[in-house]
């Protein structure tokens, strides 16, 4: 089970998520609150890719917008080449079920369901057999080393299984790219690290592309590409940091 | 699928809320079921106390305004003796006609020869009447072999004192004016089973009647068709044929000329609607709360289910069908309730003697399956229905809102 992207020649001339005079406001009574101001950003296949800013900055309103939960107040977001704006709610869905995995800072496991039928969950609200359904999240366990914890509730797992169980379930679709809220905000340094280890794995050695928010250094580390974003904006232009530049030279920089 | 899983073990996990709302829906539906078993088993025993402890049989058929005008000017709407036996002839061609009664009605003073008091008696040949009476409701029978003998009700005999095989005279006017009166046998004493005529009721053989009122005729003629037919269907199907024998006949069912049948059923009919409406409503009210606290709880995870990419209806159809299994959950606890409760009532054998009746009846509760299954059905879908206000509320959460919801 591998990237759809990763088994097509890329395109680079065609970048997987492109943004173009994104603003997003909110409406706070009647003072509209400025989250995002005019956002251009390119994102290509297979990077591995974190929003750092200070909270307030934009990063989940950013993220939101990727991910399809949000719509932008103006500008274009486009996925694989494809304007989003025209999408109805029910084409959207559809769009999030086929191409994005999500991974949150809460984790948000369906607590009455199983680690694999988490796992499942996605391809079931696709409608695909219940067989196919559960080959693909077993092999996403075995991924993220839970196999031997399918049948557990999220309440009998700890905060970094839990997390690897959400990351099998955004991987369990083969999506163009996964979106993470602050992945590690809730583990402990430790596990927070065994986490950052397992998405750059897959995003290695399966080009999942990864798009994440962080306050966390130690992703910052590990990142192809850092934006900062500050008062809605993108700060300064994408770069690698020095940290981490000279060990992905190869990775898939825009 | 996922739906029903979801639905099953989100109830699962709430419980304690769960059993809340299922006791409400099963308390609910045993109470619609036990009432409507109870006035099913009421509207029976007044059917059978009409038809064959009244004789108002399936039809009585009279001459034309006989219903609005025979009691004031009965000698108008007299059958002759050769129109009733052409009428007799004609009837007995039906096959599904198992009585038929000519039946004459008068009133008049009754005398122990101390005491003198009103009555109302009912004229009909003695086998018609005692076939008409088969039905096991505990009627004395006239004695065909002795025509001037009859029934006399409870309270009236006690009142005249008059015991089995005691001498009475009655009084009236002849149809032509002229007053008549005739020695009457006590055969025995009856229960007329409601208040209003167990003190003044009597029932006589037809020839002893028509003795009294000096006629050879009759008012009016019922008939008792088998089991299972329906009256007003029969009604349909006799009426052309006595038109074209030439017959200006009126045709009234028993339940046209069953007062009493037709106040109680309205009544009773209308206390059911008003413990269904209650119900209705209680299930309703218990689905929507339930289910808005459910959606309440459960923000961060609809939230996540639509980013996953469920459409908003796969979220309206998750507690849609919350909703429909709670409802009818609660139905299937309810119908336990129903037949346990039921059964058990009527094998207590308790007994009431209800306004207007005469005598205590048993306190019995018919479990009808029917009823129970129909119960089901809608009490289910008014469950669907209820859930699904709180569902298109959740459905239409935003989903940035749902997830960053705590």
């Amino acid at each position: 089970m591998h990237n759809t992207s990763s088994s097509q020649p890329p395109e680079p001339q065609k970048p997987l998520i492109s943004l173009t005079a994104v603003s997003k406001h909110y409406q706070l009574g009647k003072i509209a609150v400025p989250a995002l101001r005019n956002v251009d950003l390119d994102i290509e296949r297979g990077a591995f890719v974190a929003l750092w800013g200070p909270s307030g900055s934009g990063k989940s309103s950013l993220l939101n917008l990727i991910g399809l939960v949000d719509m932008p107040s103006s500008g274009r977001v486009r996925l694989d080449g494809q304007d989003t704006a025209g999408l109805d709610d029910a084409a959207r869905a559809g769009l999030r079920n086929r191409a994005i995995g999500f991974v949150f800072q809460g984790f948000n496991l369906i607590p009455v369901l199983s680690a694999l039928e988490n796992v499942m969950l996605p391809l079931t609200i696709r409608g695909s057999t219940r067989k196919l359904a559960r080959q693909a999240a077993e092999q996403r366990l075995a991924e993220v080393g839970l196999v031997d914890f399918s049948h557990h509730r999220p309440d009998q797992l700890s905060g970094g299984q839990r997390q690897r169980v959400a990351i099998a379930r955004a991987l369990v679709t083969d999506p163009l790219i996964v979106v993470a809220d602050e992945p590690t905000a809730n583990l402990d340094a430790n596990t927070g690290h065994q986490v950052i280890a397992l998405m750059r794995e897959l995003n290695q050695k399966q080009g999942v592309t990864f798009l994440f928010s962080t306050h966390d250094p130690r992703l910052i580390d590990a990142v192809d590409k850092l934006i900062r974003l500050a008062d809605g904006q993108i700060e300064t232009a994408p770069e690698a940091p020095h940290a981490t530049a000279a060990l992905h030279t190869e990775g898939a920089l825009s | 699928m996922i739906a029903l899983t979801l639905a099953l073990r989100n109830l699962w996990k709430n419980r304690r809320r769960s059993l809340a709302t299922l006791l409400a829906i099963a308390i609910g539906f045993a109470a619609i079921n036990l009432f409507a078993g109870y006035i099913h088993n009421v509207y029976n025993g007044l059917r059978v106390s009409a038809m064959h402890g009244e004789g108002l049989g399936h039809l009585t058929i009279a001459r034309r305004g006989f219903f609005e005008e025979g009691s004031l000017k009965p000698e108008r709407f007299v059958f002759s003796r050769d129109e009733l036996a052409r009428l007799t002839g004609l009837l007995q061609q039906q096959s599904d006609i198992t009585v038929i009664s000519p039946r004459l009605s008068v009133s008049g003073l009754v005398s122990n020869g101390k005491l003198s008091t009103i009555f109302i008696a009912e004229g009909e040949d003695p086998d018609a009447a005692n076939r008409m009476w088969r039905r096991g409701i505990g009627l004395p029978k006239l004695d065909a072999t002795k025509p001037n003998a009859g029934l006399v009700s409870k309270k009236l005999a006690a009142m005249l004192g008059a015991e089995p095989g005691s001498d009475l005279v009655t009084f009236t006017s002849t149809l032509a004016g002229q007053t008549n009166a005739l020695d009457l046998e006590m055969l025995k004493a009856w229960d007329t089973g409601t208040a209003a005529t167990n003190d003044k009721s009597l029932r006589l053989p037809l020839s002893y009647v028509q003795r009294l009122l000096d006629t050879e005729g009759a008012t009016r003629v019922v008939l008792l068709f088998k089991d299972g037919v329906d009256a007003d269907a029969a009604r349909a199907s006799l009426a052309p044929k006595l038109k074209a024998a030439g017959f200006d006949v009126d045709i009234k069912t028993w339940v046209e000329l069953s007062n009493f049948y037709r106040q109680v059923k309205n009544l009773f009919d209308l206390i059911f609607m008003f413990l269904f409406s209650i119900v209705f409503i209680v299930v309703l009210m218990s689905i929507v709360n339930t289910l808005s606290m459910s959606v309440m709880e459960r923000v961060r995870e609809i939230g996540t289910l639509r980013a996953l990419g469920m459409r908003r209806r796969g979220i309206v159809s998750i507690f849609a069908v919350e909703g429909a299994t709670l409802g009818a959950l609660g139905c299937l606890i309810g119908i336990v309730i129903s037949v346990a409760l039921g059964t058990g009532i009527t094998a207590g054998q308790f007994t009431y003697t209800p306004p207007s009746s005469s005598s205590p009846v048993p306190l019995s509760i018919a479990i009808l399956p029917a009823t129970l299954a129909s119960t089901l059905a809608l009490l289910s879908v008014v469950s669907m229905i209820a859930a699904c206000w709180p569902a298109r509320r959740a459905a239409h959460i935003e989903i940035v809102d749902a997830l960053g919801h705590v």
